[in-house]
């Protein structure tokens, strides 16, 4: 709970009108995507970097949590208000700044949303690349937070590939930029690489300078069914071994893809599984190398190869695309959404081992995402009353067998408060300490988003996957 | 229509994605998650578990909803939030009553001939004492500032002689069972508040056409308010007044199909109108019958009655963008039929603007309840009419085309609004 002088101080660095402390608005911002709740003492929506260091020097002295937010849309709880305390949205500061045609940069405020600075750059030739499933909906200051990828990461990387430099708020309040608006820069410590990604832990971004690329020329969106998902897995592996790149290489398991057409009716067919694969380029080169992906996946078992004829299918196909995490709620009530990547030559032997994990546990396992740079989102569906436990084994167990094949258990959505207690099947403890003496550093009295990442003293419990607000009383 | 407490299964399908964030006016201008179709579901979420009361600061999120339906359709996992927020606005009114002035201007508008239609004689007479013109024909800006009305807002002006009072149309209303060109239906024309009383000249002209394509028309007397404005401000009982009055009009009428051009008035008579009768197993399915007879304008002439223009272009060409109304769009799965008639409009060419479909700000009562923010939201749609260059923006409702009037003139674009019907 915040004291009067803490509301007040508030209140004065930022202006009445923007926090709040009613029930009713400290209820809107106290979940995120994985639906769990924890109510924040107070909303603050700060204009610029001066407020932001105001309320987190406040927060050292009279000692609460401050906990940034974007969108509220991640994936791993990287938002939520785990101990209450102070959100800090930014949904009020939206702009974009600059877009410099000439240096290929952008500079943005946090709370612009991914699709608008896309949409704005391609106006004048050039092209943001990051785009996570929520693309449309989601911050760039939480894509940064969360290294956020998404389908093109296969071709061009993620989040992380594309921030020059940051001008960031540190957890004990004072302003410092970082890296540069140049093509290169080693000046000092790479602060912006280690902000990114660090789940609104080491510092709050308030503006970002990003890394434009010209526009691809042409797109050609092709859609490969499939009547097993291992022959799924092997054509994506076959693409890549033949030297091509695409710019997108998804896959959709049966599960997804019927939980999916329900809601899009993009027609969808049938199927056991499918590859949306997108090539981008110079027209003669995307011609040479979609017909290469013809060829390659009708060699692997295809059973059906489509090329989206117009802008109207290709639309389609996407929306189906980037709706199928919400939609498999339609599979089972209970959702445990994991994001593991692995080698992508592995990804066969992945499908092999979640079908034993399936089995062994009796709960629906849903598989679909970025084939073509092993990220697999794996989605473990369960009757949330009668199968919690058995869920949550069978996460561990698709842990256990992302890293055995050289993987990692998080490729885009963090780690947050859902996975920290998975934190050492991955790291090391030496790693772990480095890490946490990095923390103590930036954020001595450990004000900032606390209880992410590392998991906290005594036994880790997760949360049930998908608690709504009933079940969190 | 389901009480709250029954929409519990619905509320908890809600999984909290985010997903509406991208496609909702109000999270569009406001950006806040209070002001976002997930963020109202979670308030309504909270009420039925009385975690929160009736607050004002519950209902002022409530009510800044235009009840658009773009969550809805965007909605990965299918979560019927108008549903879900048109029974919270019910639940609020049933427990507080409505506001006053909307409680009796509903209350007006179950009889045309009533009080309201008297008060708005009347007020035709004062309106040049109160409103200058703003430009040619665009409508009447307040002279001074008036309550509910406010300073420098575009009102449109009432009409010289209400639709439902024009000697020709008085007429229409003995000529049901007049046979018609063979094969062809007989049809009775519903008109609704804005056309009656904003803009009879869209109703002439829709019945008009409707005869030119070989229908009879009839428009039967008896017939009240559609109940939209009463139903999204959630006070039913006037809506389901309004809804009765109109089953049994349009029932009497004997007409084969009823068109109006209006798609709130479409929307709330083939879909609110049985869903408010549905307590009541007879009249439920009487409403249904009548429903499914219910036709927009638009595909009436398209589809019932092959209507195939008007024939010769005059060489002129006028560029005319569409504005998808939210009730006639989303709601009755039209976006086709309306644009095949501008397509046939003399000297038309149709050009699309950005994003059609986003709504012009008016719905879900916003223009009474939050006039500023529904003003914003008509902003974002002027700035999308304006660049798309067109010399007209047409549409088919007349909701919309006041909105669109009024949203226009603040952002000082001169590009004209006119009803679909209008362009034949």
């Amino acid at each position: 709970m915040l004291t009067n002088v803490v509301k007040h101080g508030l209140e004065r660095i930022v202006g009445e009108a923007n926090c709040s402390f009613s029930k009713e608005e400290l209820l809107c911002y106290s979940y995120d995507a994985t639906n769990t709740l924890h109510q924040p003492d107070a909303v603050v929506f700060p204009s610029g970097p001066e407020e932001v260091s105001l309320v987190l020097k406040m927060a050292n002295s009279e000692g609460f949590p401050v906990v940034p937010r974007g969108a509220g849309t991640g994936f791993s709880g990287g938002s939520l208000p785990v101990g209450g305390g102070v959100v800090l949205s930014f949904e009020r500061m939206r702009n974009i700044l600059e877009i410099d045609t000439e240096n290929m940069v952008a500079i943005v405020e946090p709370g612009v949303v991914t699709w608008d600075l896309q949409q704005a750059v391609e106006k004048l030739g050039l092209f943001y690349p990051p785009d996570p499933s929520s693309l449309k909906f989601s911050t760039i200051g939480g894509n940064i937070a969360e290294c956020a990828g998404g389908p093109r990461a296969v071709k061009y990387g993620v989040t992380r590939d594309y921030v020059l430099g940051l001008e960031a708020v540190l957890p004990t309040g004072e302003i410092i930029n970082t890296g540069v608006r140049t093509a290169k820069g080693v000046v000092g410590y790479d602060l912006t690489r280690l902000l990114v990604g660090s789940e609104g832990t080491l510092g709050v971004v308030t503006k970002a300078v990003l890394k434009l690329l010209p526009l691809p020329e042409t797109t050609t969106t092709m859609l490969a069914l499939f009547p097993d998902l291992r022959d799924a897995a092997r054509a994506t592996s076959a693409i890549i071994r033949a030297r091509i790149i695409p710019s997108t290489l998804e896959i959709m398991d049966s599960v997804s893809i019927k939980c999916v057409e329900g809601f899009a009716k993009t027609g969808l067919p049938e199927a056991e599984a499918l590859l949306l694969i997108e090539v981008d380029g110079h027209k003669a080169a995307v011609e040479t190398e979609a017909e290469a992906v013809r060829r390659v996946c009708l060699e692997n078992g295809a059973g059906e190869f489509r090329t989206a004829s117009d802008r109207n299918e290709v639309k389609d196909l996407w929306k189906a695309r980037r709706a199928v995490s919400a939609a498999l709620y339609k599979a089972r009530p209970g959702k445990i959404n994991e994001d593991i990547v692995v080698p992508r030559s592995r990804i066969p032997d992945l499908v092999d081992g979640l079908r034993g994990i399936s089995e062994r546990h009796g709960v629906l396992i849903a598989s679909f995402g970025h084939a073509g740079d092993g990220n697999i989102h794996v989605n473990i569906m369960h009757d949330r009353k009668s199968q919690a436990e058995a869920a949550l084994a069978a996460a561990e167990d698709v842990f256990r067998l992302a890293v055995g094949l050289g993987g990692t258990i998080s490729g885009e959505h963090g780690v947050g408060s859902a996975k920290s207690r998975y934190l050492d099947m991955e790291l090391k403890p030496d790693a772990i300490a480095a890490m946490k003496r990095i923390k103590e550093a930036f954020d001595p009295k450990g004000i900032l988003n606390p209880g992410k990442i590392f998991p906290g003293p005594g036994p880790q419990k997760r949360a049930p996957a998908g608690a709504g607000y009933a079940e969190s009383k | 229509m389901k009480p709250l407490n029954l929409l519990k299964h619905e509320i908890d399908k809600c999984v909290r994605c985010g997903t509406c964030r991208s496609t909702c006016p109000t999270t569009k201008v406001l950006g806040v998650e209070t002001a976002s179709p997930r963020g109202r579901v979670s308030l309504v979420s909270a009420y039925s578990s009385g975690e929160i009361g009736l607050s004002e600061t519950y209902l002022k999120h409530l009510r800044e909803c235009t009840l658009c339906g773009a969550c809805r359709t965007n909605c990965p996992n299918g979560v019927d939030t108008v549903s879900i927020f048109a029974s919270a606005r019910a639940e609020a009114v049933e427990k507080q009553g409505a506001p006053l002035a909307a409680s009796l201007a509903f209350r007006g508008l179950r009889d045309p001939g009533g009080i309201v239609g008297m008060g708005l004689k009347l007020a035709r007479r004062l309106q040049g004492l109160l409103f200058k013109d703003a430009s040619a024909g665009a409508g009447l800006v307040s002279r001074f500032s008036l309550p509910l009305v406010g300073n420098g807002r575009l009102i449109p002006p009432l009409a010289g002689t209400f639709f439902l009072d024009l000697p020709e149309v008085r007429a229409y209303e003995s000529s049901k069972g007049a046979p018609g060109e063979a094969g062809k239906p007989r049809v009775a024309f519903y008109a609704g508040c804005g056309v009656n009383y904003l803009m009879p000249w869209v109703g002439t002209k829709s019945v008009e056409l409707i005869r030119r394509a070989g229908a009879v028309v009839s428009v039967p007397g008896g017939q009240a308010c559609c109940g939209m404005p009463a139903y999204a401000m959630g006070d039913l009982a006037a809506a389901r007044e309004m809804a009765r009055k109109n089953l049994e009009a349009l029932e009497s009428s004997g007409a084969d199909l009823i068109a109006t051009s209006c798609a709130t008035c479409g929307h709330g008579l083939k879909s609110i109108m049985p869903e408010l009768l549905s307590d009541d197993p007879g009249l439920k399915l009487r409403a249904e019958k009548v429903a499914s007879r219910v036709r927009d304008i638009s595909e009436l002439l398209l589809n019932d009655l092959g209507f195939r223009g008007a024939g010769g272009g005059s060489g002129a060409s006028t560029v005319v963008t569409y504005h998808d109304p939210c009730h006639l769009g989303r709601a009755q799965g039209l976006r086709e039929a309306p644009r095949e008639l501008i397509k046939m409009g003399r000297g038309t060419v149709l050009k699309e603007m950005k994003n059609p479909c986003l709504c012009c700000g008016l719905g879900g009562g916003l223009m009474y309840t939050n006039y500023e923010l529904s003003m914003e939201i008509a902003g974002k749609k002027a700035e999308n009419i304006k660049k798309s260059g067109a010399d007209v923006v047409a549409t088919a409702c007349p909701g919309c085309i006041i909105q669109l009037k009024d949203g226009l003139h603040r952002a000082g674009v001169q590009t004209e609004v006119k009803h679909v019907v209008e362009l034949l």
